[in-house]
């Protein structure tokens, strides 16, 4: 594998150096790091480049497979930074739409995606993560034990009403209703909650697929009595490559909309339930509403990224970026921005106002912009998230020019550039894994943690925040804030 | 904003007005606050990055207005008579006033006797420091809340010296129990039972601390061991008394467990100046449940100017809305506000200031002619060492452990009693490490004293020197009881004024021969324990400042060093500003109440340190926000509520 | 060169794929302090004696053996080259212009001090909650390197 050889392998390398190469002088500081050495070394494990049996190099595909991990294609020696990463950044971003794909794929008896059909091949459809558990339907109150796809278990008493007895929300193929709860419109630091230009606040969900659910229920870690008497270190199952799926969570942000919408989202017709709150003070209420999917975030372990691989995706309309705000290159309409109104009246990225009242119609609107998170070293992402953008949208029209998922654009993967020992394993000196991109948000989800300025540790970094991540003792969750939600 | 009716108006968004704002906005009642400084950012990542980018990480770094931070580089501080809110700050003592917002002494200690030929110091400068922006200096307080031993309360019936608090311990133990889950507090009763027989510690029985303790260091561990079975004598009628030494775990104010939606603390080591993570409670978090419940509003960049009163009433606050227009130019536009009763709530110093500035200058609430006097500190005695074996600083948070069974005894007749904080991070404190030492080992300097011979390293060697030294540095910082003074005070400065026109405090303050005792104490105490743990120590009474060393030569007495009884020491501010507004049942000596309100005002509360009248050793915040609950509580009756 | 003299692993320094890119910021920002000239009279110096033990090539890079005071301004340039790595910040060599300071947040960050202390930056802790009450990892667990080569 190429990156880990490289870490491994390398002092022993440079001790056997004999001179310095060409490229080091112009871009480091007279360090003998031998970019060719190591790229010589790195080729020569990577499985068989120069014969006939070479794999061939990762590309986005239309399949149901839900990839194990990254694949990673060769990089050329002498390759200088910026190409080293656009073609790692590549893969990342390669591995993130197959991913997102075969998620998004629709779902046959089993769950898994149907091999006789094809992701938008009728506009829209029921996808496989959908089905995935509900974390609140993993972490029950009174810590009772949870079910992969069980009925509903807590049907809130407002949403009754409206609720068919016997629906269930994993299993059944074709629209169920789902519960949206409100505890799920906070941000990191508790910046505040996002507000539509209609006055709605964004809803979330979070879900988890079939093997961490497993390794939770097994390891009795959805209740506080069980993560109590848990011993040991919590470690979900990584992913293989061309094997076991690992451990996925998602989490999805949904956005109110108008019937009239729909075409241009992915959508789903479910019960909004707003619990009751002390402070601020509000009634628990429940309603059923047409909603749209506005961001997608996709936290999978895997052998080569014990930080997890983090992709994010967001609706096209979602915004526009600080560079399309600063050249007047505005679209007629946003999910999240109002073209029409200026800086001064409308300032951007401004949390809103407490009292943050879910049940009310809200006169603030946030007006979200996208901040540059890559400039100053990371600019690798743009340019490798325009490519795969591009590649995956021409596959996803090709299957239905009504394809809602053409509305979907990667903004970029976070990934482990030290991956440890390629075994799910952290390297002792790297237990972040030194992350590429530095920064990374999705404007839906890390709304008011974009910069400027770009603060390590504070501005949105996937794998820094989760590594603050605990159950409801202190101990390290690896990587997920779900286990605090036990009961 | 003028003549809206508000029922409650308060002065300043800190510790104590945001709890008060947050229990009365509960209630049901419409409560604006004045907040001088500007809003609290959306996220903290600003104040992260000038952290980062500062080269002095003082408490200040992090927020608005910096002394020391004008671009990259060592900047020029800032003259306060241009800002709209300076404040008192690290950098900026014994500065003169083109840099120091308070108008004090700019020179060493000097040594004296007082009428009664009693050793004294003056002209000391008062070295703890406040912000003046949403949500006010405990951004970056430490995090630690022991409590009081009831005999702090008690200091005039107990040891004869200074006054009793106008409330009983059990009143203050309910009251610290609604502030430990306010802030959300890791402790265990259990590992604090040993401070019963030694300081007279006690909890309500089933006591329970909302999350379970955080975990002592390496650091705490090995100081314990080394004090086993130690005890250190009595002194003078106390002779034959010896009081054990012992390391306590710390109670905290950080999360040992997710809490109020925030995170666990992960050992940044950054507690101050700031948490990156907010694992620390801030008063930010208090605000936000403030803002939540619809009643509350904060008018920022809003300095109170005047607090008028018609004979024994407030009637309204007078302030400046202050702001920079778009070339630069500080801008300011009077307004007036009134309520039904009427909160101060800027900290010790700007409360005395506000107070004594009110009514053309003539000042409010003062028939006591207390207010601005008694001005105390804990001051904080340093003390340095290398251990024998490595204890791994610069690891966990600031401080987890301290040795609390030296708070209390017999000896406070005499001289002050001390809290020892065990200090996690190595010399960062002491001197600007780690990078005092690794600019000796690489440029052949010595300000750590540990390179007396001028060698410079590389490579290997480097790395296995400063290995050494890094990880077997640690410190104790004690918090030394002071004792109020009348003329160590806050008064008006004639001569110098703000960018918005206000006139600036002018401080004196010293100490007396009970704080000098407790300094004598302290240091023989330091290095006693030091031996007993065979560690080599370093501490040294003059400390360069940074930026540049003002004395070159090292060894000329500067501001905060003194000489006691042929020694030179150098005093520290913990960073606790109290007594300038004390509390007490006789209006003739005490400006508020039990509950914070005036003796003479009787729509007027007054709260915060300012009105501890005597400050013990217990890090005060914890203090602080119990009585704000008090506070409430009272003006929820007046109110009718 | 900068193993040599920071007493790090050089793919730690430097390593395959580099998010935060220090060693090129680094070269560019003492460059820009000090001028090509002298950053490349060093690089030659080094180059020449880029075969010996590292050890060796710090001494001599860093003119130990020279009293303090005395070392020439190459040696002073390699002293602010590991102050850049070990602190994050530049201290301008005796007799440039230029101010002191903190080079960037990450290069902050990621200073290399706090591995040699076994901690973390002041206020950037990648370990998660209680570690501090054990001992930490060894060295070479911090990118140090202890192998005594280069």
């Amino acid at each position: 594998m190429r990156r880990f050889a490289t870490i491994t392998l390398l002092v022993l390398a440079v001790a056997c150096t004999k001179t310095e190469t060409e490229s080091s002088s112009t871009i480091s500081i007279g360090d003998t790091a031998a970019t060719s050495t190591t790229a010589t070394t790195a080729t020569t494990t990577t499985t068989a480049t120069t014969t006939s049996t070479a794999p061939p190099p990762p590309a986005i595909v239309l399949s149901a497979n839900i990839p194990g991990d990254v694949q990673e294609g060769s990089i050329p020696p002498g390759s200088d930074r910026n190409q080293k990463f656009a073609i790692a950044q590549g893969d990342f971003d390669i591995y993130s739409w197959n991913t997102f794909i075969a998620l998004n794929w629709p779902p046959g008896p089993d769950g898994k995606g149907d091999p006789k059909k094809t992701i938008g091949q009728n506009g829209d459809n029921d996808t496989v993560w959908e089905h995935y558990r509900d974390v609140a339907d993993v972490f029950l109150p009174g810590g009772a034990v949870p079910t992969w796809n069980g009925p509903e278990p807590n049907v809130p008493p407002e949403c009754k009403a409206d609720y068919t007895p016997g629906e269930r929300i994993i299993t059944q193929v074709g629209k169920t209703p789902n519960v949206l709860t409100v505890s799920e419109f906070s941000q990191p630091f508790n910046t505040g909650p996002l507000i539509d230009q209609n006055g709605v606040y964004t809803r979330y969900e979070i879900l988890v697929n079939k093997p961490m659910f497993d390794y939770i229920l097994s390891n009795s870690l959805y209740s506080k009595a069980g993560q109590k008497v848990f011993s040991g270190a919590v470690k979900f199952p990584c992913g293989v490559l061309g094997g076991a799926e690992g451990a996925i969570m998602v989490k999805s942000s949904w956005k109110i909309i108008d019937p009239s919408e729909k075409a241009r989202f992915h959508t789903a017709n479910v019960l909004v339930y707003t619990p009751a709150s002390t402070n601020p003070k509000y009634g628990a209420s429940c309603s059923r509403k047409t909603v749209g999917l506005v961001g997608f975030h996709i936290g999978h372990k895997t052998n080569l990224a014990p930080q997890w691989l983090w992709s994010t995706f967001e609706h096209i309309d979602n915004v526009p970026t600080e560079e399309d705000v600063a050249a007047g290159k505005l679209k007629a309409k946003y999910n999240y921005y109002n073209p029409k109104c200026n800086a001064t009246d409308c300032p951007p990225n401004k949390v809103p106002p407490r009292p943050w009242n879910p049940t009310q119609v809200a006169s603030f609107h946030s007006q979200i912009v996208r901040m540059n998170m890559f400039k100053g070293g990371s600019e690798f992402a743009f340019t490798s998230a325009a490519k795969h953008n591009a590649e995956a949208l021409k596959l996803l029209v090709g299957v239905n020019p009504n394809s809602v998922w053409q509305n979907y654009e990667l903004i970029s993967t976070m990934w482990p550039t030290n991956p440890g020992n390629g075994l799910c394993t952290a390297a002792p000196s790297a237990p972040l894994g030194e992350p590429a991109p530095s920064f990374l948000a999705n404007t839906t989800l890390e709304t008011y943690i974009q910069g400027p300025p770009l603060a390590p540790n504070v501005s949105s970094n996937c794998i820094e925040c989760h590594n603050n991540a605990t159950m409801t003792t202190p101990v390290h969750s690896d990587f997920t804030y779900v286990l605090q939600r036990a009961k | 904003m003028s003549n809206s009716q508000y029922d409650v108006v308060i002065i300043g968004a800190g510790v104590s007005g945001n709890l008060i704002a947050k229990e009365l906005g509960l209630a049901g009642k419409k409560v604006l606050i004045l907040e001088a400084g500007p809003a609290i950012p959306d996220s903290r990542e600003q104040y992260m990055e000038n952290f980062y980018l500062a080269l002095a990480k003082t408490p200040e770094s992090p927020y608005p207005s910096l002394a020391g931070r004008t671009g990259p580089g060592v900047g020029t501080l800032p003259d306060p008579a241009v800002l709209p809110t300076p404040r008192a700050t690290v950098l900026s003592i014994g500065g003169t006033p083109d840099v120091s917002h308070l108008i004090q002494s700019e020179t060493a200690g000097v040594s004296g006797t007082t009428p009664d030929n009693q050793p004294e110091v003056r002209e000391l400068q008062f070295s703890s420091t406040y912000e003046r922006i949403g949500g006010g200096t405990a951004w970056h307080w430490l995090g630690s809340v022991p409590r009081l031993v009831p005999h702090d309360l008690t200091m005039k019936t107990t040891y004869d010296v200074f006054y009793d608090w106008p409330i009983a311990y059990s009143e203050m133990q309910r009251l610290w129990g609604l502030a430990e889950s306010e802030i959300g507090v890791a402790a265990s009763v259990a590992q604090q039972q040993p401070l019963q027989a030694a300081i007279g510690m006690t909890y309500p029985p089933g006591y329970q601390y909302p999350m379970g303790p955080i975990p002592s260091s390496v650091v705490d561990q090995t100081v314990s061991n080394g004090v086993s079975g130690m005890s250190v004598p009595g002194e003078g009628s106390e002779g034959g008394k010896e009081y054990s030494v012992f390391v306590t775990n710390t109670p905290a104010g950080r999360n040992s467990e997710p809490y109020q939606d925030r995170r666990v603390c992960a050992g940044n080591t950054n507690c101050i100046p700031i948490c990156p993570i907010q694992a620390k409670w801030d008063p930010t978090v208090t605000l936000g449940d403030a803002l939540n419940t619809g009643n509350v509003t904060v008018s920022y960049q809003s300095v109170a100017t005047n607090i008028a009163v018609d004979g024994n009433n407030v009637t309204q606050i007078d302030y400046l809305k202050w702001s920079y227009d778009d070339k630069g130019n500080l801008q300011s536009t009077p307004a007036s506000v009134s309520g039904t009763i009427y909160v101060a709530a800027c900290h010790a110093i700007e409360n005395a200031k506000l107070l004594l500035l009110s009514n053309g200058q003539k000042g409010i609430a003062n028939t006591s002619d207390q207010v601005g006097r008694n001005l105390m500190d804990h001051v904080l005695y340093l003390a340095w060492a290398l251990a024998p074996s490595q204890v791994w600083g610069y690891r966990g948070p600031l401080a987890t452990g301290g040795i609390e069974s030296l708070r209390d005894g017999e000896f406070r007749t005499n001289r002050a009693a001390f809290r020892m904080e065990i200090g996690n991070e190595g010399w960062n404190f002491a001197c600007g490490d780690p990078y005092t030492t690794t600019l000796d080992f690489i440029t052949g300097t010595n300000g750590s004293q540990l390179n007396p011979g001028a060698t410079r390293l590389g490579g290997t060697a480097l790395v296995n020197t400063l290995n050494d030294r890094l990880t077997r540095q640690f410190r104790f910082g004690l918090l030394l009881e002071q004792a109020p003074q009348p003329d160590n005070c806050v008064t008006i400065d004639q001569n110098n004024k703000d960018g918005l026109g206000i006139p600036r405090p002018h401080v004196d303050y010293g100490f007396d021969k009970y704080t000098l005792e407790g300094f004598r104490v302290a240091a023989d105490t330091c290095s006693a324990i030091f031996q007993q743990m065979g560690a080599e120590e370093f501490t040294q009474p003059t400390v360069k400042p940074y930026p540049p060393d003002k004395y070159p030569d090292g060894k000329t007495m500067g501001p905060g060093d003194f000489n006691y009884e042929g020694k030179m020491y150098h005093m520290y501010g913990a960073g606790h500003i109290m007594g300038t507004h004390r509390m007490g049942t006789d209006p003739d000596t005490s400006v508020v109440d039990a509950t914070q309100k005036s003796h003479d005002v009787q729509n007027l509360w007054i709260v915060g340190s300012g009105s501890f009248p005597t400050v013990a050793t217990a890090n005060p915040t914890l203090t602080i926000m119990a009585l704000a609950f008090k506070s409430a509580e009272a003006i929820k009756a007046a109110l009718g509520a | 060169m900068s193993a040599a003299l920071t007493g790090f692993q050089s793919s730690f320094l430097r390593p395959f794929l580099d998010p935060t890119n220090l060693s090129e910021v680094f070269y560019n920002f003492a460059v820009a302090q000090v001028g090509q000239t002298a950053m490349d009279n060093l690089l030659n110096t080094f180059r020449a004696i880029q075969k010996q033990p590292a050890q060796q090539i710090a001494d001599t890079l860093l003119e130990v053996k020279i009293p303090t005071g005395k070392e020439s301004s190459q040696a002073q340039l390699a002293q602010a080259i590991i102050l850049m790595w070990y602190l994050g910040s530049w201290y301008p060599p005796p007799g440039t212009n230029g101010k002191q300071q903190v080079i960037s947040s990450q290069a902050y960050t990621k200073s290399l001090v706090w591995n040699v202390a076994q901690s973390h930056p002041m206020g950037f802790s990648a370990f998660t909650f209680g570690y501090w009450s054990q001992p930490p990892a060894g060295l070479d667990a911090f990118g140090v390197n202890t192998g005594g080569g280069q």
